[in-house]
């Protein structure tokens, strides 16, 4: 053999020796089957399949990802309680700093998803209590404020988002709920004069309504008490003026929730549905 | 240097082994992963996965746990489907024949009428004795003395089997013609018979009331007042009539309602009277 073709054979036989070397394993090809099926949003299949590779693959190297995509699709799938299960598998096979971050963000946004915010704002409160993550704070601060919003705490949430620069549509939008709310509190004392709570939260005709009532039966009492008819006037005042006027306060009150529970969900939906951001 | 390089080339492959190919979809491997699936209480994949499996590979262990699975997933009919398929020489069998009663009795909701097995031993024929009878509740003829119904149960289970039979054949319920009767002689008096008293004495104080305004407006000659009193009156009083047939009714629905949730409870904190099984240890 010439020297040329002795190096091309030398050189052929390396490459050739590499593809044993770095062949792409069942295992991986596995994972990235898998991972396809999730992204292309076939949830139940992809889980079937991260969950047949994390029991044949004795390797562990794949048991963090694989956790937090079959903890990823059960979150898709509405399975909360599965999905946190997995998850905390993930996070607690984290093997760098990022992985742990990352899992344990994805936990907290399955907590606040299920409106167990408690447990959302503990898990936030210790990852930002971890030196490890000073630099992350402004993720931290971002899922607080979500955590905030599921927990109908709209003015905490705006004050929250007003902290992080990247998020001033949040910021203005949870103001702008939170400015919008009617005060249930304040709606009552307003009732103590009829129909004026139902007018604050913007109910004129039940507001209307209400103070026909009390004049009708406030009138009756009162003409029954001057026309000496005691037992009358006692009678109508204490069941029937009264039973109007508490009526007038509860309806005020239940008014301003009602419209409460209107401006949120209206809120929600334009996140859920219109707003671009990372959401839970 | 040739030498070495054939050295290198064809020791990668001994030193790198696990680079070869792992067959996930060969049938042990497919059966292995569906018993993992299976014991982690995933049925609905478990399932999935022994259906994959080509018949050969599937013995009357695995048309169980099939059967086990779609009975906890509440797909009852597939489930009983199954037992079609089972050989009635196969030790499962008896298992497999008390699960499809318990599949039965879901899926109907009627008394069962099923033939014990002469295969079944002591433990299978207490459950298949217990499930019969509590199918009898399910149905409205009451062809069982209490004491028989009872004695079928062990001690930890006969205190709610006798309160179940109680239930059953003599339940509480109220009359919604005696309510309305009681009601139209003492306005709320019907509410009350049927454990309202709240309700009832609201009623009989809110009649009286108007009863009372139109009464003492007559007197005065305040006569348009009287006269919308007394209607107010006659509808409070019309409307207790109506109200108290209704409390009736619902408070017979209501304990339907419970006794039936009631049942249900039992049955499935005694796991439908079936043996454990543990294909998993």
């Amino acid at each position: 053999m010439t020297s040329a073709i002795k190096i091309i054979f030398s050189i052929t036989l390396i490459l050739l020796s590499f593809i044993n070397v770095f062949p792409q394993t069942t295992f991986e090809e596995q994972y990235i089957y898998a991972a396809n099926l999730y992204s292309e949003e076939d949830y139940f299949d992809a889980i079937t399949e991260f969950k047949r590779l994390l029991f044949f693959d004795e390797s562990d190297n794949y048991v963090h990802s694989v956790n937090l995509y079959i903890g990823l699709s059960y979150k898709m799938g509405g399975r909360f309680s599965d999905a946190l299960q997995y998850l905390a598998l993930a996070k607690l096979n984290s093997s760098s700093e990022e992985e742990f971050f990352d899992s344990s963000i994805e936990i907290v946004k399955v907590n606040i998803l299920r409106r167990t915010t408690r447990r959302a704002f503990a898990l936030l409160d210790t990852i930002a209590n971890d030196t490890s993550f000073v630099h992350k704070l402004e993720e931290i601060n971002y899922w607080k404020g979500w955590a905030y919003i599921f927990s109908d705490e709209w003015g905490k949430a705006a004050s929250t988002f007003s902290e992080i620069q990247s998020t001033p549509q949040l910021a203005v939008l949870c103001d702008s709920v939170y400015n919008e709310l009617y005060n249930p509190q304040l709606a009552k004392y307003l009732s103590i004069v009829p129909g004026a709570g139902q007018f604050y939260t913007g109910e004129y005709v039940s507001g209307l309504i209400s103070i026909g009532w009390n004049v009708l039966w406030g009138y009756l009492t009162i003409e029954a008490f001057i026309g000496d008819r005691i037992f009358d006037g006692v009678l109508i005042g204490a069941l029937l003026w009264w039973r109007f006027y508490s009526g007038n306060i509860q309806n005020a009150e239940k008014f301003a929730l009602e419209k409460n529970l209107e401006i949120t969900n209206s809120a929600l939906y334009y996140l859920q549905n219109d707003y671009e951001g990372e959401k839970p | 240097m040739r030498k070495s390089l054939l050295i290198i080339f064809f020791l990668q492959p001994l030193a790198i082994p696990q680079s070869t190919t792992f067959d996930f979809y060969s049938p042990q491997n497919i059966k292995l992963f569906a018993n993992y699936l299976f014991c982690e209480e995933d049925y609905l994949r478990a399932i999935e996965q022994y259906e994959l499996l080509e018949n050969q590979f599937v013995n009357d262990t695995i048309k169980f746990k099939i059967m086990l699975g779609y009975s906890d997933l509440k797909l009852y009919q597939q489930s009983n489907d199954l037992i079609k398929s089972l050989n009635h020489e196969s030790k499962l069998y008896p298992d497999a024949y008390l699960v499809s009663m318990k599949n039965e009795l879901l899926i109907s909701h009627k008394r069962l009428h099923y033939i014990a097995l002469s295969s079944f031993n002591l433990s299978q024929q207490a459950g298949f004795n217990k499930l019969s009878a509590i199918s009898l509740l399910y149905g409205n003829e009451q062809s069982i003395k209490k004491s028989d119904f009872v004695s079928v149960f062990n001690s930890a289970q006969q205190n709610t089997a006798s309160f179940l039979y109680d239930y059953k054949f003599n339940p509480p319920y109220r009359s919604p013609a005696w309510a309305g009767i009681f009601s139209a002689i003492i306005p709320g008096s019907g509410k009350m018979y049927v454990g309202e008293w709240g309700d009832g004495i609201t009623g009989l104080l809110l009649t009286g009331l108007f009863a009372v305004l139109a009464y003492d407006n007559f007197r005065a000659d305040h006569n348009t007042r009287a006269w919308i009193f007394t209607g107010i009156g006659a509808f409070f009083y019309a409307g207790n009539i109506y109200g108290s047939v209704a409390t009736a009714q619902i408070y017979n629905a209501k304990f339907n309602f419970d006794f039936q949730n009631g049942l249900n409870l039992f049955l499935e904190q005694e796991n439908y009277f079936l043996p454990e099984y543990d294909f998993c240890n």
